[in-house]
C-alpha cells in the first residue's frame, strides 16, 4: 500500500499536517508530523516522512518539477540521517509515516478535501 | 488551555524591549480574542484622539481560540489599531498562514508600540525574538522584501522550516505613509482596508518574521476529528461554497454586473458593458489563474493565484479577487482582464488597498472629466478607461511623487482640494467596496454604520432569504455585524462563514475546541460588546451621527432601478434597535447590560 500524491491538486492548507499531528500528539503541531506540504508559487508539494536508512545516500541530485529545480532531498521520502526534517523536535528521533495503524487508515488522506492524497496499491 | 495560548507578546520598538504577559482570562471571556481582545487592548491603553502615525499608536496583530486548530478556515488575523485613513478603529483581517504561525510561536496577541529609530524587522521564533536591521529592504517591494527575508534567514532553518515561516511586509506605500497602504503577507494576501501599512511605515517596521514550533490544544479531540469529516461533506453538499471552491470570487462580477449592483464609473452606475464577459467565470478562471491557494487549514481554497504573461509583471500574484476587479475595473472604465490584473499586481507589491486605490483613483478620473481636476495637475489624461495613466499614478501614489503625493492622503482630501467633496464614494474616508447599495438597499446600512468606514467585511453579504424586504433592514445589520464580531474575534473566515446558515457551525467548533459550553446567547452578547465598544472608541475619538453617512449619490440619485437608499429612514431605526440616543451614542440601560459602564462613562 502507498500514499500517491499529486502536487497539482494540493491548495496547501496543511489539515494533513494537522490531523497527522492530532493522530500520533493528541494536538495540533506540524513539527510532529509525519507529513510536510512545501509551498510554491506554482504548486504544493506534500512530502511524505518514509521508511528510515541506514546512512545518507550518495545520490544526491536536483529533481525538476513542472519546469523548477528542486532540491532531491526535499522530495525524497527517505528518512534519512542527513535530513534535518521529520525529526521529534525534543528528541530528533526520526519521525515515519506508519499509515496510521493497523489495518491501515492513513488519516492525511481522509482529510485531503482536495484529492491530492490517494491510497494505491 | 485548549484553544488559547495564554500568552501575549508586547514589542516596545523605541525602547527596543520586548515582554511576555499573560493573556489576561477576562479578555478571553468578555471578548474571546482577535478582534476583540484587539479593540479591548487599544481602547484601554491609548486615547482615541492620538495621531495614527504617531509613536503613541499601537499595532496589534491579534488571533483566536480557533486559529491554528484545522478548524475548517479557521486560519486568520485580524489587525487592531487607529486607522490614519479615517481616523476610526481598524480591524482588517487576513488569510494565509501567518495567524496559526503565531499561535505555534506560542502568542495569542502581539502588541507592537513605540517607534524605531531606524528601518527594522521584528524576528519572532518561539521564545527567542529579535528586532533586526531592515536598512536593506528599505524600498523594496512586498514580494521582493519577503524574498530576501528568506534568503537572508537561509542558513539558519532547514528547507521546511523556511518554506513553512510566515513573513509579513509593507510595501513603499507603507513606508512613504500612504494613508490607504496595507500590510502583506505570504506572498500577495493583504489586511487591506484602513491604512495599517502606513502605521507599520510610521514605527520604521518594515516586516515580521514568525516561526514556531509549538501545539494548540483541542479539547475534544475525537469529536473534532468526526466533526472536520461531517464539515467536508457539508461543504461538498452546499452549491454556495462549492462555487467558492472553483472560482473564488470571480463568479461575483459577472452576476453583479448582471444584476445591477457593481460599482461602475465611480458608483454613476450599477453595470458596465465589458464586465458582460465574465458572467461566465469560467472565463478568467482559465484566462490568469495559476492554482488554487487556500489559507491554513481551508479545505475550500477560495483564492486563486494567477499571472499574465508581461515581463514587465514578472511572477504570480494573488486576486484580483472580486472587489478589486470592481474597483479597479468597472468603477475606474477599465475592462480589460490583463489591465485589472495589472493594476491589482501594482496595488499588492506597492503595498496599497486595491479598493481604496480604486475609489480614489476612480474619483479623480470622474474630476477630470467634469472639468474640476486640470490636467497640468497631473501631468497627463486621465479619464476613465486610461489604463496606462491608472498605473503610472498607481507608483506615483506609493513613493508620493507628484499628483500622487495628493492621492496618497486619501479620497476626501482630494475631492474637497478640487471643491466637489461629494464626489468621493467613501464613508469615514474610507472608499465603498465593490456592491452598488442601491442595488442592494441593507448593504447601504451596512455600510454607513460601520465603525471602519465603507467597508464589506464587517456584516454580511445579504444572501438569505427576505434581503429585499426594508422591514428587516435593521433587524438583520445588527444581527449580521454582531455575529461577524464573534467570527473575527475566533477567527474564523467570513467569507465561509456568513450568513445565517452557519451560526450554529461557530457555535459547535468553539465548544468542540475550547471546551466551553458557550451558547448562542454568550456569542451574541460578546459580539454586541464588541461591536459598542468599537463605537465608543470612535466616539471618543471624534467620529460620530455625522459621519454614519452614505455619498449623496447613493442617497438621492436614483443610479442603479431607479432606486435610492432610504437611510434617513433607517438609520434613526437602527440607533434604537441597538439601544443607542438619537445622536447614536450608547444609553447606559445598553452600557449597564452590556458590562461597558466604564469605557462608556463621559460620552
Amino acid at each position: 500500500m502507498r500514499i500517491k500524491i499529486d502536487h497539482l491538486k494540493c491548495t496547501g492548507c496543511k489539515l494533513c499536517e494537522v490531523v497527522c499531528s492530532l493522530q500520533h500528539t493528541e494536538a495540533v503541531n506540524l513539527w510532529r508530523s509525519r507529513i510536510r506540504v512545501f509551498i510554491t508559487e506554482d504548486y504544493c508539494l506534500p512530502v511524505i516522512g518514509g521508511p528510515y536508512t541506514e546512512a545518507m545516500c550518495n545520490s544526491k541530485d536536483v529533481v525538476f518539477v513542472e519546469g523548477k529545480e528542486i532540491d532531491g532531498c526535499v522530495v525524497c521520502r527517505a528518512s534519512c540521517p542527513a535530513k534535518s526534517i521529520f525529526k521529534e523536535p525534543d528528541t530528533a528521533i526520526p519521525l515515519k509515516c506508519d499509515f496510521c495503524g493497523d489495518p491501515p487508515d492513513p488519516q492525511c488522506v481522509a482529510w485531503c478535501d482536495a484529492d491530492a492524497l490517494t491510497i494505491c496499491d | 488551555m485548549f484553544g488559547w495560548k495564554g500568552k501575549m507578546l508586547r514589542v516596545d520598538l523605541s525602547r527596543r524591549n520586548c515582554s511576555v504577559e499573560e493573556t489576561p482570562s477576562d479578555l478571553i471571556r468578555d471578548y474571546m480574542g482577535g478582534r476583540g481582545a484587539g479593540v479591548k487592548i487599544l481602547f484601554d491603553e491609548i486615547d482615541p484622539r492620538i495621531d495614527p502615525l504617531g509613536p503613541e499608536n499601537k499595532l496589534i496583530f491579534a488571533t483566536g481560540p480557533l486559529v491554528g486548530t484545522g478548524v475548517p478556515a479557521g486560519g486568520r488575523y485580524i489587525v487592531v489599531s487607529k486607522s490614519p485613513l479615517s481616523g476610526a478603529i481598524a480591524n482588517p483581517c487576513c488569510g494565509g498562514y501567518f495567524g496559526p504561525n503565531l499561535k505555534f510561536a506560542g502568542y495569542d496577541l502581539l502588541i507592537i508600540e513605540g517607534k524605531s529609530p531606524e528601518p527594522v524587522y521584528l524576528f519572532i521564533r518561539n521564545d527567542v525574538v529579535e528586532i533586526r536591521s531592515a536598512d536593506q529592504l528599505w524600498g523594496k517591494w512586498a514580494t521582493e522584501t519577503e524574498r530576501l527575508l528568506r534568503a537572508e534567514m537561509s542558513e539558519d532553518f532547514d528547507e521546511w522550516e523556511l518554506n513553512n515561516m510566515s513573513i509579513v511586509t509593507i510595501g513603499p506605500a507603507g513606508e512613504n505613509l500612504v494613508k490607504f497602504a496595507c500590510i502583506m503577507s505570504d506572498g500577495g494576501r493583504a489586511a487591506g482596508r484602513s491604512g495599517l501599512g502606513a502605521v507599520m511605515g510610521s514605527k520604521n517596521l518594515k516586516g515580521l518574521a514568525v516561526s514556531g514550533t509549538g501545539e494548540v490544544k483541542i479539547a475534544d479531540v475525537d469529536g473534532f476529528k468526526k466533526a472536520v469529516m461531517d464539515f467536508f461533506e457539508e461543504g461538498r453538499a452546499n452549491e454556495t461554497l462549492e462555487k467558492r471552491r472553483r472560482w473564488g470570487t470571480w463568479s461575483l462580477p459577472g452576476r453583479a454586473n448582471k444584476t445591477g449592483t457593481q460599482a461602475a464609473l465611480n458608483f454613476q452606475s450599477g453595470y458596465f458593458e465589458p464586465f458582460t464577459k465574465f458572467e461566465d467565470p469560467d472565463f478568467i478562471r482559465d484566462s490568469i489563474r495559476v492554482r488554487d491557494e487556500a489559507c491554513f487549514g481551508c479545505p475550500f481554497a477560495c483564492s486563486k493565484r494567477s499571472r499574465i504573461e508581461d515581463l514587465a509583471y514578472p511572477g504570480t500574484t494573488k486576486g484580483p479577487e472580486h472587489e478589486s476587479m470592481a474597483l479597479l475595473g468597472s468603477n475606474c472604465g477599465i475592462g480589460d482582464l490583463d489591465d485589472i490584473y495589472r493594476a491589482n499586481y501594482l496595488c499588492n507589491e506597492l503595498g496599497m488597498d486595491t479598493i481604496s486605490a480604486g475609489a480614489i483613483i476612480s474619483c479623480a478620473m470622474e474630476l477630470f472629466e467634469k472639468g474640476y481636476l486640470p490636467e497640468k495637475d497631473i501631468g497627463y489624461p486621465l479619464s476613465f478607461g486610461s489604463n496606462e495613466s491608472m498605473f503610472q499614478l498607481m507608483r506615483k501614489t506609493a513613493l508620493r511623487e507628484d499628483f500622487g503625493d495628493l492621492l496618497a492622503e486619501g479620497g476626501d482630501a482630494l475631492a474637497q482640494k478640487y471643491g466637489h467633496p461629494e464626489l468621493f464614494m467613501g464613508i469615514k474616508g474610507m472608499g465603498m467596496p465593490a456592491w452598488h447599495p442601491q442595488g442592494i438597499e441593507v448593504i447601504g446600512l451596512q455600510y454607513a454604520t460601520n465603525n471602519v468606514g465603507g467597508c464589506h467585511t464587517k456584516a454580511t453579504l445579504p444572501f438569505y432569504e427576505g434581503r429585499k424586504d426594508p422591514k428587516h433592514h435593521v433587524r438583520l445589520t445588527k444581527q449580521d455585524q454582531d455575529y461577524i464580531a464573534v467570527v473575527d474575534s475566533s477567527v474564523l473566515c467570513w467569507i465561509i462563514y456568513h450568513g445565517p446558515l452557519w451560526g450554529e457551525k461557530l457555535l459547535s467548533w468553539l465548544q468542540i475546541t475550547t471546551g466551553i459550553d458557550y451558547t448562542e446567547n454568550d456569542l451574541s452578547l460578546i459580539g454586541e460588546r464588541i461591536w459598542n465598544l468599537e463605537r465608543i472608541f470612535n466616539l471618543k475619538a471624534g467620529i460620530s451621527k455625522k459621519d454614519d453617512r452614505l455619498p449623496k449619490r447613493i442617497t438621492d440619485e436614483p443610479r442603479v432601478k431607479n432606486q435610492v437608499v432610504h437611510l434617513d429612514r433607517m438609520l434613526p431605526e437602527y440607533y434604537k434597535f441597538r439601544g443607542w440616543d438619537e445622536n447614536g451614542i450608547p444609553t447606559p440601560e445598553k452600557l449597564q447590560q452590556l458590562g461597558l459602564e466604564k469605557e462608556g462613562a463621559g460620552l
